[in-house]
């Protein structure tokens, strides 16, 4: 087959129909479920450690590490896999600093947590700032890149394959809210862990067993033997990795969309346990990236490199189809179908996490607790809610239609990353630790850090770059990646704001959120809420766990 | 335990006292002994795999055995790593941060034989 956008896949329609179809059932379900606006935002807080393992799973893993990190193992060999070391990796500062402090002294957003302790309405308007900056530049670079795969591999025009994406996400977020999403995530961990099995076992087929010979078999198929297993193909600078490394270590702690899923479970040691389940999924799909990158790289070849596109995002379903028996076979057509449809799903997961958790920064924050000040009904709050979430993905889809294909994805996720570890994470870590701290300081602290993530990503190289200039629009600033300055920016922006206040009452609120965030006392309580009915309002459910619709 | 997570009795709580309480200190010191040198451990392994990535491109292509290289075995030292310490914290944070927070808790809402917790107060989240 060809992936000419004329030449629509018929067998890739079909599976993707069949997904879209689970979810859209899963989603009726919950939506005969989700009532309050805890159902709406944190699926009633009844979802078990394992469920909401999965869903981590799902809400984490994007495209870009299915597709984007096995493209580039595939034609930059070892430093594509320096991502995924630092995507897992970053779970252990989420679990040692966050996940169980913020189920227990949170309520549904980043900002339940500061303005705790700080001056409510600067600092919710702070955290929303925050959140709104990661998900709008997460979102825009999942909904381009949903086009620009769904076009290549389907035969769908990508304004039509945006569309359909962010159609899709507003109706699991509108009539199901996170209950719908959460399940959406789970199914999807499940259809990506299923798929990456079957792509690694299939090139261990391929090349014999042994693991070993993978790294030969791909070292030599490669453009430059000689470097293929070494660093510094993708990542040429050496202090541009090291800022890589600290903006994927600390980035995932200040992710709004992950630390959201932690109100969803009934307590911290739930939540936890669901950081436990979700390490053993998301490193075993990131172990298995290498053997889909060597792998594509083994079987595909040079002569694949055309054929796998920008940035080597078409490599994997490349290998599906050539593996599955090449192109125009039965298996081949089924197996870039599966693959195909598995990523329509990652990037359908990922954007619903991602425009639910700005939908709570619109509507909790900024509408019910700073406009309305807490006086405005439940019933109104979900409306908002759920007006934000149109709102948003129509936003979305209109950025990513209007840009096109040309927005360039890897620096809008890397934006995303950059402010999630020097906005939103000093602040959450400080206001949780540091007794000193103020609203001056995280006010100053997530505009140093959103403000120089902006700057710094706007003079690199990644978007200067061109046939005529090597480097950024500094001769002097070369780093595609801003963590080393900004993170560091952020944390003095809360210090400075922070010494330079006279505000000294927080001091005294520390305390309280102290005791609270290490103890559970006054945590939320969950509601009972599965996706199959509810149980007493005691938070424990009667059943084990909601029949799993995959 | 589970009566105090799920939220009653917070809104009588002294906060301060409740920090300073002998149960609350010995929490936050057997959790600091775990999470500090942890931390530390992980962001040295990682920075220090992050470092030779940058810095020591040879090295970490040098073979181990017969074509896996340092760098690859490096890498998947840090899977390992991560497993491990989620595993050790998980058992920790079950055998002895979960009764000490219970009775952190327990002390905080009753410091002298006060009223009992009530369940399903709403109090947080202002």
């Amino acid at each position: 087959m060809t992936y000419l956008a004329a030449d629509v896949n018929s067998t890739a329609l079909t599976v993707f129909a069949i997904v879209v179809a689970v979810t859209l059932v899963v989603t009726y379900f919950a939506s005969k479920r989700v009532a309050t606006a805890t159902d709406f935002w944190a699926a009633g807080r009844g979802l078990t450690g394992p469920q909401n393992g999965f869903a981590i799973a799902g809400d984490y893993m994007s495209a870009a590490s299915f597709l984007g990190i096995a493209g580039l193992i595939y034609l930059f060999g070892f430093d594509g896999f320096l991502y995924s070391v630092g995507f897992l990796v970053a779970f252990l500062t989420v679990l040692f600093l966050l996940a169980e402090r913020m189920r227990n002294s949170g309520k549904f957003t980043i900002a339940d947590v500061l303005s705790f302790r700080l001056n409510e309405r600067p600092a919710r308007a702070a955290a929303a700032l925050g959140t709104l900056s990661v998900a709008g530049f997460y979102l825009i670079a999942q909904m381009v890149g949903a086009g620009v795969l769904i076009e290549a591999l389907v035969g769908i025009d990508f304004w039509l394959s945006v569309v359909l994406t962010g159609g899709f996400m507003i109706i699991y977020i509108v009539a199901g809210g996170m209950l719908a999403t959460s399940w959406v995530q789970i199914i999807k961990a499940f259809l990506l862990m299923a798929t990456a099995i079957a792509l690694t076992l299939f090139v261990l087929n391929e090349i014999g067993w042994n693991p070993i010979d993978l790294f030969n078999d791909a070292k030599a198929k490669s453009a430059t033997p000689g470097d293929y297993l070494k660093p510094g193909l993708f990542l040429a600078t050496p202090l541009d990795t090291v800022s890589l490394g600290l903006g994927l270590v600390l980035g995932t702690a200040g992710l709004p969309h992950i630390l959201m899923r932690f109100f969803t479970v009934p307590d911290a040691k739930a939540a936890r346990s669901s950081v436990g389940w979700a390490v053993g999924l998301i490193g075993s799909f990131y172990v298995m990236t290498t053997a889909i990158g060597f792998g594509a790289r083994a079987v595909l070849g040079k002569a694949g490199e055309e054929a796998a596109g920008e940035g080597g995002n078409l490599a994997a379903p490349n290998l599906a189809e050539n593996l599955g028996g090449g192109a125009g076979t039965t298996g081949g057509d089924l197996f870039l179908a599966v693959v195909a449809a598995v990523a329509f799903a990652t990037i359908l997961a990922v954007v619903a996490g991602l425009v639910i958790s700005a939908s709570g920064a619109v509507a909790h924050d900024v509408w019910s607790n700073i406009v309305r000040r807490g006086r405005d009904s439940e019933k109104e709050e979900v409306w908002v809610a759920k007006i934000a979430a149109v709102a948003i993905g129509a936003i979305a889809i209109a950025i990513a239609v209007i840009g096109g294909e040309g927005l360039n994805v890897s620096f809008m996720v890397g934006l995303a990353f950059a402010v999630a570890a020097s906005a939103n994470f000093p602040a959450l870590l400080l206001a949780l630790t540091w007794r000193r701290f103020n609203t001056a300081g995280a006010v100053t602290g997530v505009l140093f850090g959103v403000i120089s993530s902006i700057a710094l990503v706007i003079i690199s190289p990644k978007v200067w770059a061109g046939p005529d200039s090597e480097g950024g629009a500094f001769s002097f600033y070369d780093l595609a990646n801003p963590g080393i300055i900004s993170i560091p920016l952020g944390f003095i922006g809360c210090w400075l704001g922070t010494v330079l206040s006279g505000e000294r009452e927080t001091e005294r609120s520390f305390d309280e959120l102290y005791v609270r965030s290490e103890t559970g006392l006054g945590s939320e309580v969950a509601t009972g809420l599965t996706l199959t009915g509810r149980a007493g309002r005691d938070g424990r459910k009667e059943e084990p766990a909601a029949p799993t619709p995959a | 335990m589970n009566e105090t997570r799920a939220g009653g009795g917070a809104d009588r709580v002294d906060w301060v006292a409740a920090e300073r309480s002998p149960e609350f200190q010995e929490l936050r010191k057997r959790k600091r002994a775990f999470i500090l040198p942890a931390t530390i451990f992980f962001l040295a392994w990682f920075f220090g795999f992050i470092l030779l990535t940058a810095y020591a491109e040879d090295f970490m292509a040098e073979s181990v055995y017969e074509g896996l290289t340092v760098g690859y075995c490096l890498a998947l030292s840090q899977f390992i790593m991560v497993w491990v310490l989620t595993a050790a914290y998980l058992r920790r944070a079950d055998r002895v941060f979960d009764p000490l927070a219970a009775r952190a808790a327990a002390r905080a809402v009753q410091p002298a034989g006060g009223t009992a917790p009530r369940a399903g107060d709403e109090v947080s989240g202002r």
